[in-house]
């Protein structure tokens, strides 16, 4: 097998057609991996700068009452992974700036896409297009006249009496095609480790890009090489394939991931805001002096500190009744937002299933996933951000209500000493390791199809070629 | 003339002995229909959604016209939003901003699920709110794309053609044939062309004939004649560019594989490769703007106005707004805090408009970059052209947000001049803000 792998790559590297194809690839992967790097910190030294803009305002701020602060409220920046110059998945379409503030649950906004006219369908020229799109209909092209060529000029059947087996030709043939991937893949790989500055974890997640990319890699040659065996000709096994091409990367893809939207179907915005508000409404409204829930909670405070006003209150009750409303309007966080989330990860998971049919999905979800830039990141970074602003708007009425001032006085204002005290938000990109779990289907499948497209040579190779 | 009618004429039969291809636009006429039927789906939702809203609100008018009702029989007290006066009569006369769905969309959702397409507007608001976002819907989703008709007639149409294609002519070069057909007083060049226009005629009888009902349903030829003219003008000659480059590919090609792999190739550096450059030459010309500028205005310069003495935003209002100074308390020497306050969103909005036309423009300046290089990225080119008839491209939400501006302006006018007029606010003179803004 090796002496055949080693005999079909001597053949590829005297073709000068190949050679030339080769290094105008090699040349233009290194091109597309620097300047993806070269945005990439582009990007990110502008997310960087917005973030500390927003920051030193916020050290900056005059003294002000907290309940003021908490209006004022703060900005995250949603940070550009390593890995986006690889693949950016879902960045150019999802916001990137989302407000925090008291009371309210901003959503995130402000995307790339609603930025500009509409540019390319198949996003930018990052490695990943030319990965998931290019190379693969490379391999097709060598792949498609291997054995078909063979059978046509008589040459498979002097191999076949040297004494080697049929699958071992085949499959040979479709590793020595699979290895020109990988060494594509190989160079794209090590460009983006050489030229960014990486960690252990974006080694890991480049390795795990590596194989998934592999595997794609080797169904593809397999396929093309059994179709190419399994064809009367050339013309109808490059058809054939390339019909499944465009089935995988085109077709599919879209359908499924409209009909997953049909299939679990999200809240309409309006519909979701006006549910939310009226959940809302039977909270603690903080602004609302006349409200009945208020009223038994400053019987609550005014029993526990044994007053009768709420003038004689050590605290500032106005921050315990703000506090009490966030609480609230958390629970009312959780339950909407959690159920749109866990809408999205049910849509996720049956998208997953298409794997099944098509490996180019679970190809493109391990892409953007170990690049950080699927929805599971996009979630989490969302989550994250909650949590901050809680930590926030918490830190800024429990100042209101225990940092030294009387009950309805909102002229009372906490120094900049204290907003500075305030932590900023620093988001860590959540480890492979944890997230791996939600691409155990997508993995699962890559794996089914790389054994199937083996067995489908093992099993399946018309032995009447020879004839 | 005759002979070459009669080639075309017996591509049906070839036609028809190739269950792959008739699959193929089976397939093709399965995808148009898709995409057309998820075109009216978002324009019958979008509409549904501003009935819907328009539904709510006459409801909170209903509301607020029994509240006056009250407080002028004297069985309602004033609250502390006192409706009677200007401002919060003019706060609580519901006024949305609707960009109403073409009934192009059909054909091409564009853009539209990137923008939102109802706006509750406050003399607050500004065009960039964040109640502006858009449909909540599952980023991947929106990442891939919508499989809309402007996406199968861009994007799949060549693709059909290549299967369509692909062996037209190839055939006979495959089985060495071809020169047979030449001895026979045929021109390869009319040869070519007779065969290649059966396929022109066919799909685009087949698109045609699948857009119209579409086209009724969604009523484009009452409302959008024009547009519809113009959108199948432009399929033609997009047509036309596809038909002309694979004949050149089939008349100089080797063989049907030869044809197949440029023509695939072809259509990969068409329709993925340079827009897919483009794209990331313009992201790094124009990196995406994280709107600090904005985010400025809407807090610290915002907080700044507040936190001026009351006749200093005065004077900035008489000067801004010049004819406050015709209106009766401009007349009155003493200072009134509350009517001050009352028009200081008169500023902030002045601060809005400048900073938002900073952006607009950087924006511009990135579509005009993009559009200048429509002639090496023409699908880019083709792609945008449809979405501009049906609406649902980057200009049409550019319109609406300007829109949108135009009821800002005008809730702020009304304040500015009712407020400093001292008008007081009954039945009567809320039915008029209503008619104004609806």
């Amino acid at each position: 097998m090796v002496n055949i792998i080693i005999n079909e790559w001597k053949i590829l590297l005297r073709n000068r057609a190949i050679m030339y194809i080769t290094t105008v690839f090699v040349l233009s992967l290194i091109a597309i991996v620097w300047i993806g790097i070269f945005q990439n910190n582009n990007q990110k030294d502008i997310q960087l700068s917005a973030q500390k803009h927003i920051r030193n305002q916020w050290d900056n701020l005059k003294p002000m009452n907290p309940h003021r602060a908490a209006h004022y409220g703060s900005y995250v920046f949603k940070p550009v992974s390593v890995l986006n110059s690889l693949d950016d998945g879902i960045s150019g379409i999802t916001g990137n700036v989302l407000k925090l503030e008291g009371h309210i649950q901003n959503e995130i906004v402000y995307s790339e896409a609603s930025q500009s006219i509409s540019i390319s369908k198949f996003g930018k020229l990052k490695s990943s297009l030319v990965l998931q799109y290019v190379i693969p209909l490379f391999l097709i092209f060598l792949a498609f006249s291997s054995i078909s060529s063979e059978k046509q000029t008589g040459r498979l059947k002097l191999l076949i009496f040297q004494g080697i087996s049929l699958f071992k030709l085949i499959f040979s043939k479709s590793i020595s095609i699979w290895l020109y991937g990988v060494f594509l893949l190989f160079i794209t790989i090590t460009i983006q480790a050489l030229f960014s500055t990486i960690d252990s974890e974006t080694i890991q997640r480049l390795i795990f890009i590596f194989i998934s990319y592999s595997c794609y890699y080797f169904i593809i040659s397999c396929l093309t090489t059994y179709f190419s065996s399994a064809f009367k000709n050339n013309t109808s096994a490059l058809s054939s394939i390339l019909a499944i091409w465009i089935l995988w990367t085109i077709f599919l893809p879209k359908i499924w991931g409209n009909a997953v939207e049909k299939i679990y179907p999200l809240p309409s915005r309006q519909n979701f805001k006006s549910i939310m508000k009226e959940d809302r409404a039977k909270g603690i409204d903080g602004h609302n002096p006349s409200d009945q829930r208020r009223e038994q909670l400053k019987n609550k405070y005014l029993v526990e500190y044994n007053v009768d006003s709420l003038k004689q209150l050590p605290i500032n009750f106005d921050g315990i009744v703000m506090q009490a409303d966030e609480e609230y309007g958390n629970l009312v966080w959780d339950k909407h937002f959690g159920n749109n989330y866990s809408i999205f990860q049910k849509q996720k998971r049956l998208y997953q299933i298409s794997g099944l049919l098509n490996p180019f999905s679970s190809l493109q979800n391990l892409s953007m996933g170990f690049c950080g830039n699927d929805m599971i990141h996009h979630l989490d970074f969302l989550k994250k951000a909650e949590e901050y602003r809680r930590y926030l708007v918490k830190s800024l009425n429990d100042k209101h209500a225990f940092g030294g001032s009387k009950t309805g006085n909102w002229k009372w204002s906490a120094d900049n000493t204290f907003f500075r005290s305030v932590e900023k938000f620093e988001y860590k990109t959540p480890t492979i390791g944890d997230q791996i779990g939600h691409y155990v289907i997508d993995i699962f499948f890559l794996l089914f199809w790389v054994m199937i497209t083996t067995l489908l040579i093992r099993l399946y190779i018309n032995k009447n070629i020879l004839l | 003339m005759k002979k070459y009618i009669e080639i075309a004429l017996i591509e049906i039969s070839h036609l028809t002995r190739s269950p792959f291809k008739i699959i193929s636009i089976l397939f093709y006429m399965i995808a148009v229909i898709y995409g057309c039927q998820n075109g009216y789906n978002l324009f019958k939702k979008h509409n549904n959604e501003i009935m819907s809203i328009k539904a709510d609100y006459e409801e909170s008018i209903e509301k607020m016209l029994v509240k006056y009702e009250e407080i002028e029989n004297g069985t309602l007290n004033k609250s502390r939003r006192d409706p009677t006066t200007p401002y919060w009569a003019i706060w609580n006369t519901p006024s949305y901003a609707f960009k109403y769905p073409s009934s192009m969309m059909v054909f091409s959702l564009g853009q539209s699920e990137q923008y939102g397409y109802y706006k509750r507007v406050t003399n607050w608001s500004s065009t960039f709110d964040n109640d502006l976002a858009e449909e909540i819907a599952n980023p991947e989703r929106l990442a891939m794309g919508t499989l809309d008709f402007n996406f199968v007639l861009i994007y799949l149409t060549p693709i059909l053609l290549i299967i369509l294609l692909f062996n037209i002519g190839g055939l006979e070069k495959d089985l060495n044939f071809d020169n047979l057909i030449y001895v026979n007083n045929i021109s390869k060049k009319n040869w070519l062309l007779s065969r290649f226009s059966f396929y022109f005629v066919l799909l685009n009888i087949i698109l045609f004939l699948l857009l119209i009902p579409y086209g009724l349903l969604a009523a484009v030829f009452q409302n959008e004649a024009i547009s519809f003219l113009k959108l199948s003008l432009l399929i033609l000659i997009y047509n036309l560019i596809w038909f002309l480059i694979f004949y050149l590919i089939n008349y100089w090609g080797k063989n049907s594989p030869d044809h197949a792999i440029k023509m695939i190739s072809t259509w990969l550096v068409f329709c993925i490769i340079i827009p897919g450059a483009f794209h990331q030459v313009a992201s790094l010309k124009y990196s995406t703007n994280y709107m600090t500028d904005y985010l400025d205005v809407s807090r610290d310069q915002r907080y700044g106005i507040f936190d001026l003495p009351a006749d200093t935003i005065q004077s900035k209002l008489l000067k801004i707004f010049p004819k406050l100074q015709n209106t009766i308390y401009a007349a009155d020497t003493s200072l009134n805090k509350s009517i001050v306050d009352k028009s200081i969103s008169g500023l902030v909005n002045v601060l809005n408009k400048e900073v938002v036309k900073k952006i607009e423009k950087s924006n511009d300046d990135k579509n005009k970059f993009v559009k200048s290089y429509f002639i090496l990225n023409p699908v880019v080119y083709f792609q945008n052209k449809i979405n501009s008839f049906t609406k649902t491209d980057y200009y049409a939400y550019r319109s609406y947000r300007k829109y949108i501006q135009s009821i800002i302006d005008k809730k702020i006018d009304l304040i500015l001049v009712d407020t400093w007029n001292n008008v007081n606010v009954n039945k009567g003179k809320y039915i008029q803000y209503v008619k104004i803004f609806n």
